[in-house]
């Protein structure tokens, strides 16, 4: 129906299955299935080839605010920790090589610092600290860094670098996460480079800043000159100071698997139950080049079955997915059901040899109002998820003509529906700011719910057709914890509510929104009580895209009200009046709360009184 | 200066439209043989505002604003005061933008130098205070909850007399059963009451799409949708403590600030919500066209805070969903034959019906007619201009409307012209009295022949909408015309209290020999008046009832027969033959609607085609390509929540097919909207929401563009897709 239609429209339009294009339209595939990964050690420094004394292994790590290139360490392991100076400075080189990878890793800059990631020790993804950038370059944090020509005339030395698509970064300090999807350069038997390499997607902090970017040679500053099938991982270590953990590789080195000999037999009927395809007579058979569904005859009641060998050059764990939209599905490997009799689409896997597999594929089309489609993915070890299906035996769905406020040119104030982190806010409103900071308030306590940088919302899901009234930040997203900032409390160790009234209940007198008044420029300032007591909450960016300054004014002195300006996992002072959340983002305060254990970590606490005013930095 | 060229050629072109405003009350033209026949555009001319490119004008209130501005609130959250929108001196209307960011506002008020407005979750008061013409004090009179379904929209307010603002909400939908609409927190479904000072009480339940609230004589009104529990759209009084149908709402009624008391328990004693298997299947409810089922009235008979509809519009003849009520008191200048009537806007359909309204023994009831049709998108919104004139917010985003335009503001502008119009319809202690705008011809007047009444009623029952039943002629036994011509009583026999009246009057002329603009209205019988009946020396009496026997369930000639393979069709079709073996020749001709495989057809058909349903009034596939003569099995599965047909005709009469579905009236929606034409060379039935019909064809021997084409009233603009037959 068209409201299941739109939805499903919509996930196709918001996610694809990572790195294939894999459109899904008519199911939801769940994560695209995930070879295994290999961490990089680091109790010490054995997974690097011997360097200088700049590098280290640490327990903690943290950054001053204020001065540049510092970054305190604590004992400890898990830390790769860079600390260059004049006479150490070396850059770092992993003992093993990659071709095809995926690298995951979090890292850490300090003040001013700069560094960067070498693929194959020739192509770099830029860290730097990027903090308050509005536009980033190619110098910026996450950007692909330039080539460099030195016979260029002045100027023009350096090119075809990369900068982010948007700044993703976080302040000094911060653990930043970075995900890239990288693709070897490809040669032929003489050694020719038939193909570039290519960052095939780069994530920071959860955003997308570079698909498909084509690397025409090694950046600068490149271990190498020239480029080959693998090369080492290279960590820049000249620059300036920089921490790093949770380094992930996962290779995808190995031949892709192939299916061959493949024969089909095409049958009519409307088969809900598996048939048995043996003793029914096929309209029409015979070899075939491809897995598609191109083979039918008619839109529905039809089975189709292709045999044949699949092909795996490793053993290993294979995760397999399959797509039968309207219809059910099977698949068999070595006769053996890897995929059962589902319907519209489904995950499973298989532990197979290196090797031929006799493989059997049924598809049973029974529905019909939905289009046929006939979709397979495999992945394994060293293989990224391969479609084993022909190009256009899965529906392409129509695309939708985004409806964005990425820029706003003025302090911009936008009710909607939210979803965050799968809990739904209906009374919410996001505010956009010209410097790129945003921020979204849950309207039903008085909370910070997120902020992100970056551009502001994609509002497609609420203006579309009929839409279901959310809107999605762009940009980098942090989520802040659920639960009302002030609330009343019977004691100070009284645990926080988790909220002032429960929707069913409304209790006015409990909590109530009245609304937002705007200034000059367009600000709102938000007015709210908590137990009939008045409160006016005015968020404002600082201007520079850095923090956000929250300014909390409550009426009157009311006794065993508390303000909450976080609670996280772990809660850490870094100096006076700084705190650290998860090592995702300050508070800074002149007030004086208390760090109190909570159920879910620690809080950030102070008795409620006058104005309290604290800022938000990421 | 700055009256030139271009600007004042537009504006010539506008003034040429406002140049028909004659002297009221003038005479018709003289000579009606050779006269063009009147349409609606002669009295009642439409102006379309030009809103600049950027704003998405997609209309969810107006108000006029006391300094000639007019307010226009959006579903994209803004705010507009538009300067000038009448368009005096054809200067083109400035639009300031007054406030954003509101989440899809669906009302506007004006009170006291606030504005104020529904939007998803609140009632909002905007106030500029600071005098820069933008709000700057966004004030939450009051926040209800919500639960974030896409189909849970909040209308209103309207401003009552003692101060107070009602606002309605619609309700959720299932997610398993996606067609039972629900209510998923407080009060959805629900009529709220809330005071200026912010405080909520629930008034009144069982509405599912309240889109339409207004004020009459002080008294709160309502229109619904056609939908779930709703066999079609009405206007309702809603008073305190009632229940207006749908059981969504009493979902809440065991609360102590309910103040409907009847749950949904005792509701479904009277009705099967047919509610699926706990552990099985999930199951739709579909018409069982057997089961006479209930009518509302006859649950209200048993449980008294269920209320039944002033009146009902009836679903597809007056429109497919009702969006706004508003009273014409403009003292005459929209029309002074029109004073004091009502006017419900559809948004489906893109016109306006008209309503008039009289109180029999307390109990709201009365006449709807059609009136307006042609608007550029779908209707929402209505207000009066400080000129009379009719301001028309349009929107139709999400569903689609007859006007194909996204968005647009229109003003209506009665030309000073009378038309020919059935002006009211009262009831009478023995039948009913329509009162003209014009004398009538006797002659005509007092021809039996020239009435038709035929009464019906809805199904009350979980299904989607539902077929007239119960539909009977209502044979004239006398007929009396005033002396002065203006007023005609009818006596007629078969009238049934709680049914819709339809009152068909094709023959009568006005005194220059002109049809009725409009021939029919729809009377809701809920009390026949006491009182005194004509004698028989009073009436003309009528002994031969020209439309006996006449019913709405007439089926037509050449509607086809679901048969069996080879089934002899009715006339207008070559009937297949029976057994016949193949011969590889051509493949006999078939029925317009044949659902089995023909025999025939032994190595089955040559294409098999499947068309679904995209949001918004469309096919999924807008081409088809078969070749001249060949086999066909052809499935059209509607996956839209609404009803839709798939019919295919010669090419070029798409708009023709569909205008004549639009004329079979009360018979079109049980007739599965396929009128009796030669155009038509297959069709499917009207197939529910997420129902689909597999037909077998044979394309027609002559390559060409045919169409094939929705026939519901309002779709067959919209819902086109071309099937190309190639040689």
């Amino acid at each position: 129906m068209s409201t299941i239609a739109s939805s499903l429209s919509r996930a196709a339009h918001l996610g694809k299955l990572c790195g294939v294009g894999l459109m899904v339209v008519q199911t939801a595939f769940g994560q695209s299935p995930q070879p295994a990964a290999s961490a990089l050690p680091l109790s010490d420094l054995s997974a690097f080839r011997k360097t200088d004394k700049n590098w280290r292994i640490a327990g903690d790590v943290s950054a001053d605010l204020n001065q540049n290139n510092v970054l305190n360490t604590g004992k400890g392991t898990g830390i790769l920790v860079n600390l260059p100076d004049k006479k150490a400075n070396a850059n770092l080189m992993t003992n093993v090589e990659h071709g095809d990878a995926d690298l995951e890793l979090d890292y850490m800059m300090a003040k001013g610092s700069n560094s960067g990631i070498y693929l194959q020790g020739r192509y770099e993804v830029q860290l730097f600290d990027s903090w308050g950038v509005k536009n980033p370059r190619t110098v910026d944090n996450g950007s692909i860094y330039e080539r460099w020509d030195e016979s260029r005339p002045e100027g023009q030395k350096g090119y075809e670098g990369h900068p982010a698509r948007m700044n993703a970064s976080r302040a000094p300090g911060l653990w930043q996460h970075l995900k890239i999807s990288f693709q070897a350069p490809r040669f032929n038997a003489a050694g020719q480079k038939t193909s570039n390499a290519r960052m095939l997607l780069v994530e920071l902090n959860g955003v997308p800043i570079h698909e498909n970017v084509e690397l025409t040679g090694p950046t600068r500053g490149a271990l190498f000159n020239d480029e080959k099938p693998t090369g080492p991982l290279m960590i820049q270590g000249d620059h300036g100071p920089v921490a790093f953990r949770n380094v992930v590789i996962k290779n995808f080195d190995k031949p892709r698997p192939q299916l061959n000999n493949l024969q089909y037999a095409y049958y009519t009927g409307k088969y809900n139950r598996q048939p048995d395809l043996n003793s029914l007579p096929p309209e029409a058979k015979g070899p075939t080049d491809a897995l598609t569904v191109g083979l039918s005859r008619s839109q529905n009641e039809f089975v189709l079955r292709f045999t044949g060998d699949l092909n795996l050059a490793e053993s290993g764990e294979y995760q397999f997915q399959m797509a039968t939209p309207g219809g059910f599905g099977t698949m068999l490997v070595d006769g053996k059901p890897v995929l059962n009799w589902r319907e519209w689409g489904q995950e499973g896997k298989a532990t197979l040899a290196g090797g031929r597999h006799p493989v059997e594929i049924i598809y049973s089309k029974i529905t019909d109002w939905a289009r046929p489609g006939l979709g397979l993915l495999i992945a394994g070890p060293g293989v990224r998820p391969t479609e084993l299906h022909q190009l256009g035996s899965m529906p392409l769905g129509s695309p939708t003509n985004p409806i964005l406020m990425s820029r706003v040119g003025e302090p911009t104030v936008h009710r909607s529906f939210l979803t965050i982190q799968g809990r739904k806010l209906p009374h919410a409103v996001s505010v956009g700011d010209p410097s790129g900071i945003h921020y979204s308030m849950d309207l039903e306590n008085g909370s910070i719910a997120q902020v992100w940088k970056g551009d502001f919302m994609d509002v497609t899901p609420m203006w579309e057709d009929r839409g279901n009234g959310m809107a999605l930040p762009m940009g980098s997203v942090m989520v802040m914890a659920a639960g009302p900032t002030v609330a009343p409390l019977a004691d100070a160790n009284a645990a926080w509510p988790p909220m002032l009234t429960t929707p069913e209940e409304n209790d006015t007198k409990k909590y109530r929104f009245r609304g937002y008044d705007l200034d000059a420029a367009g600000r709102p300032t938000f007015r709210y009580e908590v137990n009939g007591v008045a409160i006016e909450d005015q968020i404002r960016p600082d201007g520079e895209g850095k923090f956000l300054t929250r300014e909390l004014r409550v009426a009157g002195a009311p006794a065993g009200m508390y303000v909450r300006l976080a609670a996280g996992t772990d809660i850490a002072p870094v100096s006076e009046g700084l705190f650290v959340v998860d090592g995702k983002y300050y508070v800074r305060t002149a007030a004086k709360p208390t760090i109190r254990n909570a159920a879910s970590g620690k809080e950030l606490v102070m008795p409620v009184g006058g104005t309290v005013q604290y800022e938000i930095m990421w | 200066m700055t009256l030139f060229h271009k600007k004042w050629a537009v504006s010539l072109l506008t003034a040429g439209l406002l140049a028909g405003l004659t002297q009221p009350g003038q005479a018709q033209s003289p000579s009606a043989k050779t006269a063009l026949p009147a349409t609606e555009d002669d009295y009642y001319k439409m102006v379309t505002l030009p809103v600049p490119e950027g704003v998405v004008l997609e209309v969810g209130g107006l108000a006029v604003l006391p300094n000639n501005k007019l307010a226009v609130s959006t579903r994209r959250g803004d705010v507009y005061l538009i300067d000038n929108p009448y368009m005096d001196n054809y200067r083109t209307p400035y639009f300031r933008k007054f406030a954003s960011g509101l989440h899809e506002i669906l009302g506007l008020a004006y009170k006291d130098g606030s504005l104020y407005m529904a939007q998803r979750g609140e009632l909002t008061k905007l106030t500029d205070r600071d005098g820069d013409g933008r709000a700057d004090r966004y004030e939450t009179v009051y926040a209800w909850p919500i639960s974030a379904h896409y189909h849970e929209y909040s209308f209103g307010p309207i401003l009552m007399p003692d101060g107070s603002m009602f606002v309605t909400g619609n309700v959720a939908f299932g997610d398993q059963e996606w067609w039972r609409g629900e209510s998923r927190v407080p009060w959805r479904g629900w009529t709220m009451r809330i005071t200026p000072d912010g405080k909520m009480e629930p008034w009144a339940t069982g509405m599912r799409s309240p889109c339409g609230i207004g004020l009459v004589d002080g008294q709160f009104f309502y229109a619904d949708n056609q939908g779930d529990w709703m066999g079609s759209g009405f206007i309702m009084p809603v008073n305190k403590g009632d229940f207006t149908g749908h059981p969504a709402g009493l979902r809440w009624t065991n609360r102590p600030e309910s103040p409907v008391k009847l749950t949904d328990r005792e509701l479904y004693a009277k009705v099967d919500p047919r509610f699926s298997p706990p552990d099985g299947p999930l199951v739709k409810p579909e018409n069982i066209e057997s089961e006479r089922g209930k009518a509302l009235f006859e649950v209200a008979k048993e449980i008294p805070a269920v209320k039944t509809p002033a009146v009902w519009l009836p679903h597809s003849v007056l429109g497919i969903s009702t969006s706004e009520i508003v009273t014409n008191n403009t003292g005459g200048t929209f029309g002074p034959f029109f004073e004091g009537q009502l006017f419900v806007g559809d948004q489906g359909q893109s016109k306006i019906d008209r309503v008039f309204l009289e109180k029999v023994n307390g109990t709201w009831q009365g006449a709807a007619f059609p009136f307006r049709e042609g608007f550029m998108s779908g209707v929402l919104r209505m207000a009066w201009g400080r000129d009379g004139s009719m301001f028309v917010g349009q929107t139709n985003r999400g569903w689609g409307s007859t006007g194909k335009a996204p968005f647009g503001l229109q003003r209506l502008v009665w030309s000073g012209r009378t038309p020919f119009e059935m002006k009211t319809i009262r009831a009478m202690p023995d039948g009913f009295e329509v009162e003209f705008t014009q004398p009538v011809d006797k002659k005509t007047a007092e021809d039996p022949a020239s009435y038709e009444l035929t009464g019906f009623i809805y199904k009350y029952h979980p299904v989607y909408g539902s077929p007239i039943i119960d539909d009977k002629n209502c044979a004239v036994k006398g007929i009396a015309v005033s002396p002065d011509g203006m007023k005609v009583r009818l006596v007629v026999d078969g009238l049934r209290e709680k049914y819709v009246h339809e009152v068909k009057i094709d023959g009568v002329r006005n005194q220059s020999g002109q049809p009725l603009l409009h021939n029919a209205g729809y009377y809701t019988l809920n009390v026949i008046p006491e009182g005194r009946k004509l004698a028989a020396s009073e009436f003309k009496a009528v002994t031969v009832n020209p439309h006996a026997g006449h019913t709405g369930m007439k089926m037509n000639e050449t509607v086809s027969p679901d048969g069996p393979a080879g089934a002899t069709a009715k006339a207008g079709t070559t009937p297949a033959a029976k057994g016949k073996p193949a011969t590889g020749a051509k493949p006999a001709a078939l029925a317009k609607r044949t659902t089995v495989q023909p025999a025939s057809w032994t190595n089955g058909p040559d294409q098999v085609i499947t068309i679904g349903t995209q949001p918004g009034l469309k096919f999924d596939q807008t081409k088809v390509t078969v070749k001249a003569g060949s086999k066909i099995k052809w499935t059209f599965a509607n996956n839209d929540d609404m009803p839709h047909n798939c019919v295919i005709v010669q090419p070029g009469t798409a708009l023709e097919v569909g205008d004549q579905a639009i004329k079979m009236g009360l018979k079109g929606m049980n007739q599965g909207y396929i009128p009796n034409s030669a155009k038509i060379l297959y069709h499917t039935k009207l197939n529910g929401p997420g129902a689909a019909d597999t037909i077998y064809l044979v394309a027609p021997d002559k390559p060409g563009q045919y169409t094939y084409v929705c026939t519901v009233p309002g779709h067959a603009s919209l819902m086109q897709g071309t099937l190309e037959v190639v040689p």
